[in-house]
C-alpha cells in the first residue's frame, strides 16, 4: 500500500511497554498496524500571518512565554485613533521623546492558541508607575508560571488576577522564533522614518 | 515457492463455486472450479461429487493460499459442504475495494468491473447473466447445460488468474490476509444467521396490508400531519411549530425530511421516534423482503467491505436490523437459547481518545463517563459531580461530543440541545480547550487527506479523496473505519473460538448460546471485543455492554416498543385471538448483568 507520493506509510514499530496487548493465534497483528498520525504525516504547518499587539481579553485565560529571549524593552507609539501599537526605531527616539511611551512586550498566548504581544508599560525616566501597569508586570510575571485572566478593577484601579481552580494544560508554543514574532506583529507597524504618514499626521501635516 | 507480495506459498489455488441461493437459505454448491498456480493442476467438479468429498480436492494448509472472488460466497459452500475453511484466504474483491474505494468505477466493483478496470477481457454482462440465470434457475441440468455451467465457472477461474497477476504488484499480502480472514468469519456469521419468531412474522405479513391505514389512523391521532396515506409537509410544519422541535432545512429553506434526518431528529426528540417507524414502515418496509430461511433464520448477505469506511452494508430490506427497528421484535432465541447484543462502550469517542493521544480524551474514556469527564474538565460541573446531581449539564456536553464526533457546527448543536447558538458555540469551544490534541490530530486528517489525496485505517483500509471531499467525512473517517476494523477482528477471532455470532450491527455483535452458556460466551465475546479494540488501538482497550435476551424473552430496540405494541394491537383488534401473546409487551422485569470488563447495565426485557 502506498500513500498519495508512492511512499509507503509508517509503521508504528512495537507497543508502548505499559500496553498489554493480546495474544496473537498465526498472526503478529500489532506488527501490521498502521500509523494514524495524520497530523505528522501531513506535513502541514499552520502558517502565522498576523501576531497583534494588545492586552488579554478579560475572558481569555493566557500564558506568558518565559525566558530571556521572548520578551523586549522598547519605546512605542500608540496611536489613539487607530488604536494601533507602532514599534519606533531606537534611531528616532530622541526625536519622539513625549511621545513614545516605554513598554515590555510579552509572548503570550491564550488557551485557543492565539498568539500575541502583550505590552505593559516601564517606568519613565521619573521612574514612576502606576498601579494599573504594576498589577499587570505582576501578572505577567505570574502568567510565566500558570495560567491567568486579568480583569480590570475601575474602583480599585488596577488589574485582578484570577487562576483556574484545576489544572490546565501546559500551552503549545508555536514553533517560530521571538524575531520572527517581532517581524510579523510589526510587519507594518513600524516607524522607522520621520515622515511616517501616523507621525505626519500626529504633527497636523497634510 | 510461489511469491505472492511479500509472502511464498507452495500452493497458490484459485477457486470459484457455482452455487444455488434460495433466499434466507444456506447456498447449495452445483461445481467448483479450481486452478493451481504453479503445477497447472485442474480441477473441475460437479456437485455429486461435492457432495461426496469430506475435505476440499485442494490444500488448505498454512503454506498454501485460497484466491477467489468475494471469498464469503466460496466459504458459504465449503461450510455447506462440512468442510474445513483454508488458512489463507485471498479475496481479490476486498482487495479491488481497498485499491479503488472512493474512486468513480466505470463498471462497478464485480469482477467484470475490476477486469475492465485493468483492462482485462472477461466474459461478456450478458453472458454471465444468462449464465448465472441457468445455475439459478436449479437442477436438473442437462449435460450441454452442465458443461455449460462448468465452461462458465472455468472462465471465472481464468479471469481471477488474469486479475491476480494484475494486482499483484500492489497488494499488501500481510493485511489482505487478515481482510480474507474476516470474510471467512462473515461466511459463518451469514450461515448461523439471527433466530426470526416466524410464527409473528407470518402473521404480521398475513395482516400487514389490512393494517396500515389503520396505523395511520392510530399513530397520526397524536401528529395530524397525514391525509389518507400522504404525508402532508405543512401539517407536520404545524405539528412541529406547536411541539416547539426545531427542524433541519435545506438550502431552499424547504424542511429536510431525508431518511437520515429523520432518524437523527427521532434520537433527538423521542416524540418523532414514532413518526419516524410509521413513515419507515409506510415507505420503505416490504415485509416480503425479510429473508427467513425454513429453518427460521434470517439470512442475508452481510455485503463486507461494501461503505466507503469498510463496514458491512447488508440489504435494508433483507436484513432484520435495517431501519425498522421495531421489527427487531421478531428477534427471539430458540427453546433453551439466549442472545446477547453487545456493543462497545462510547467506541467513536474511545478510538478518538486513544488514536489522538490526548491525555485529557483517555481520562474521560477511563473515567466510565466520558461525557461528565468532558463537563467536569471543563469545569462546568464541580469534580465531584454525577449523572444524577447534574444530568441536564451531562446531557449537553454528551450532545456537544457526540456533534464533534458527526463533525456539527454550533447551528446544529443549538438545534439539538435547545439552545442558543452563542452557547453551542461556547461548548465547542470549550471542546476545542478541553481536547487540544485531539483536534490538532483530527485537523491534520483533514490537512493529509486533501495534501495527498488518501486516508487509511490502520490495517490498511484506504479511501480515496476527491477534491470536493466532506470535511465532516474526512474528520470521522478514522473513527468509523476503525472501529469497523475493530468490529471484523473481534469477528474472525470470535468465531475461529466456537462463538456463535449471528450477526454484526455496526458497533456491535449478536451472539447465540444455549442459555447455561450464554454467561460464558458472552464473557469470551467482551473480551474478543476488548483484545480487538487493543489490537487496534495500540493496547488501549474499550469497554463493552451486554444486552442478554433468553428464551421465551425477546429482543425489543426501546426506539420500536411503541410501534411494536400498535401494529400488535391492531392486529389484535382486527383479528382477536391473532396475536395473543405478542400483544403484553410491557417490560416485564428489569436485569441486571455484570461482566468482567463492562459496566452493570439494566436491561429491558420484553416477552
Amino acid at each position: 500500500m502506498s500513500d498519495g507520493n508512492g511512499q509507503k506509510p509508517q509503521i508504528q514499530e512495537g507497543v508502548s511497554e505499559d500496553m498489554e496487548l493480546p495474544e496473537e493465534d498465526g498472526f503478529d497483528l500489532g506488527r501490521l498496524r498502521l500509523s494514524q498520525d495524520f497530523h505528522n504525516l501531513a506535513g502541514v504547518k499552520k502558517a502565522l500571518m498576523t501576531i497583534p499587539v494588545r492586552r488579554p481579553d478579560r475572558q481569555d485565560f493566557v500564558r506568558v512565554r518565559s525566558g530571556e529571549g521572548w520578551y523586549l524593552e522598547t519605546v512605542v507609539l500608540e496611536d489613539s485613533v487607530d488604536r494601533e501599537t507602532y514599534l519606533v526605531d531606537p534611531l528616532l527616539r530622541s526625536e519622539l521623546v513625549g511621545e513614545v511611551i516605554p513598554k515590555v512586550l510579552y509572548t503570550t498566548i491564550n488557551r485557543q492558541g492565539i498568539l500575541f504581544l502583550w505590552p505593559i508599560r516601564l517606568p519613565g525616566e521619573d521612574g514612576r508607575l502606576n498601579d494599573w501597569s504594576k498589577s499587570a508586570l505582576e501578572a505577567a510575571e505570574m502568567a510565566k508560571t500558570r495560567w491567568i485572566r486579568l480583569i480590570a478593577n475601575r474602583a480599585l484601579g488596577a488589574y485582578d488576577v484570577y487562576n483556574p481552580v484545576g489544572n490546565l494544560p501546559e500551552p503549545e508554543w508555536p514553533g517560530v522564533s521571538f524575531q520572527e514574532v517581532i517581524r510579523i506583529a510589526f510587519r507594518d507597524k513600524l516607524i522607522s522614518r520621520m515622515d511616517h504618514p501616523v507621525l505626519r499626521r500626529l504633527r497636523g501635516a497634510t | 515457492m510461489i511469491r505472492v507480495g511479500s509472502k511464498e506459498f507452495r500452493e497458490v489455488w484459485l477457486a470459484d463455486f457455482e452455487f444455488t441461493a434460495l433466499p434466507g437459505e444456506r447456498p447449495d454448491p452445483v461445481c467448483l472450479v479450481a486452478w493451481e498456480m504453479g503445477s497447472g493442476r485442474r480441477l473441475q467438479v460437479w456437485r455429486d461429487e461435492l457432495l461426496e468429498m469430506r475435505r476440499p480436492p485442494y490444500s488448505i494448509a498454512q503454506d498454501s493460499l485460497f484466491v477467489c472472488f468475494y471469498a464469503s460466497a466460496e466459504m458459504s459452500c465449503h461450510l455447506s459442504l462440512g468442510w474445513p475453511m483454508p488458512m489463507n484466504v485471498l479475496d481479490l474483491y476486498a482487495e479491488f475495494r481497498n485499491l479503488t474505494n472512493g474512486l468513480t468505477l466505470p463498471s462497478g466493483n464485480g469482477l467484470l468491473g475490476a477486469l475492465i478496470w485493468f483492462g482485462l477481457g472477461g466474459i461478456e454482462a450478458a453472458e454471465k447473466e444468462t449464465m448465472r440465470n441457468l445455475v439459478l434457475r436449479g437442477g436438473p441440468w442437462t449435460p450441454q447445460e452442465r458443461t455449460a455451467i462448468l465452461e462458465y465457472c472455468k472462465s471465472d477461474v481464468k479471469s481471477l488468474s488474469k486479475l491476480l497477476v494484475k494486482m499483484v504488484p500492489n497488494l499488501d499480502i500481510d493485511r489482505a490476509l487478515l481482510r480474507g480472514r474476516y470474510m471467512e468469519a462473515a461466511a459463518r456469521i451469514e450461515d448461523q444467521g439471527i433466530p426470526i419468531d416466524t410464527v409473528a412474522l407470518n402473521k404480521l405479513r398475513r395482516h400487514w396490508d389490512g393494517i396500515q391505514d389503520h396505523l395511520i389512523g392510530k399513530i397520526d391521532i397524536e401528529y395530524q400531519v397525514f391525509e389518507r396515506r400522504i404525508f402532508k409537509v405543512d401539517r407536520f410544519t404545524d405539528w412541529l411549530v406547536k411541539s416547539s422541535i426545531p427542524w433541519p432545512r435545506l438550502d431552499t429553506g424547504r424542511l429536510d425530511l431525508t431518511e437520515d434526518t429523520f432518524r437523527e431528529m427521532a434520537r433527538i426528540h423521542p416524540r418523532v421516534s414514532l413518526l419516524h417507524e410509521l413513515r419507515v414502515a409506510l415507505s420503505q418496509m416490504r415485509l416480503s423482503d425479510l429473508v427467513v430461511g425454513r429453518d427460521g433464520r434470517n439470512r442475508c448477505m452481510l455485503s463486507a467491505f461494501r461503505s466507503r469506511t469498510g463496514r458491512n452494508q447488508p440489504s435494508n430490506s433483507k436484513f432484520v436490523f435495517g431501519p425498522s427497528v421495531w421489527l427487531r421484535g421478531l428477534i427471539r432465541p430458540e427453546p433453551d437459547c439466549g442472545l446477547a447484543y453487545i456493543d462497545w462502550a462510547q467506541q467513536e469517542f474511545g478510538i478518538a481518545a486513544a488514536l489522538s493521544e490526548d491525555p485529557c480524551m483517555i481520562e474521560a474514556y477511563e473515567s466510565g463517563d466520558p461525557y461528565l469527564a468532558f463537563a467536569k474538565h471543563a469545569k462546568a460541573v464541580p469534580p465531584d459531580a454525577s449523572k444524577e446531581t447534574h444530568p441536564s449539564e451531562r446531557e449537553q456536553f454528551k450532545a456537544c461530543v457526540l456533534a464533534v464526533q458527526y463533525g456539527m457546527g454550533e447551528k446544529s448543536l443549538a438545534c439539538r440541545i435547545h439552545q442558543s447558538i452563542p452557547y453551542a458555540r461556547e461548548l465547542l469551544r470549550l471542546h476545542r480547550e478541553t481536547y487540544p490534541k485531539f483536534w490538532r490530530w483530527s485537523n491534520g486528517i483533514v490537512d493529509y487527506a486533501m495534501v495527498h489525496g488518501k486516508l487509511w485505517t490502520t490495517f490498511g483500509w484506504n479511501v480515496h479523496i476527491s477534491q470536493g471531499a466532506n470535511p465532516r467525512f474526512l474528520q470521522n473517517f478514522p473513527m468509523q473505519a476503525n472501529g469497523s476494523e475493530m468490529l471484523r477482528i473481534a469477528c474472525f477471532r470470535g468465531t475461529e473460538q466456537g462463538i456463535k455470532i449471528c450477526a454484526p450491527v455496526h458497533d456491535a455483535i449478536l451472539i447465540e448460546a444455549p442459555c447455561d452458556e450464554l454467561e460464558e460466551k458472552i464473557s469470551a465475546t467482551q473480551k474478543v471485543m476488548a483484545d480487538a479494540s487493543a489490537i487496534v488501538l495500540n493496547g488501549f482497550r474499550l469497554r463493552s455492554e451486554a444486552k442478554i435476551v433468553r428464551y421465551p424473552e425477546r429482543y425489543m430496540d426501546e426506539r420500536g416498543l411503541k410501534m411494536w405494541q400498535t401494529v400488535w394491537s391492531i392486529i389484535e383488534d382486527l383479528h382477536p385471538s391473532s396475536s395473543n401473546e405478542l400483544t403484553s409487551l410491557e417490560p416485564e422485569r428489569l436485569c441486571n448483568f455484570s461482566c468482567a470488563e463492562s459496566h452493570t447495565r439494566s436491561i429491558l426485557l420484553y416477552t
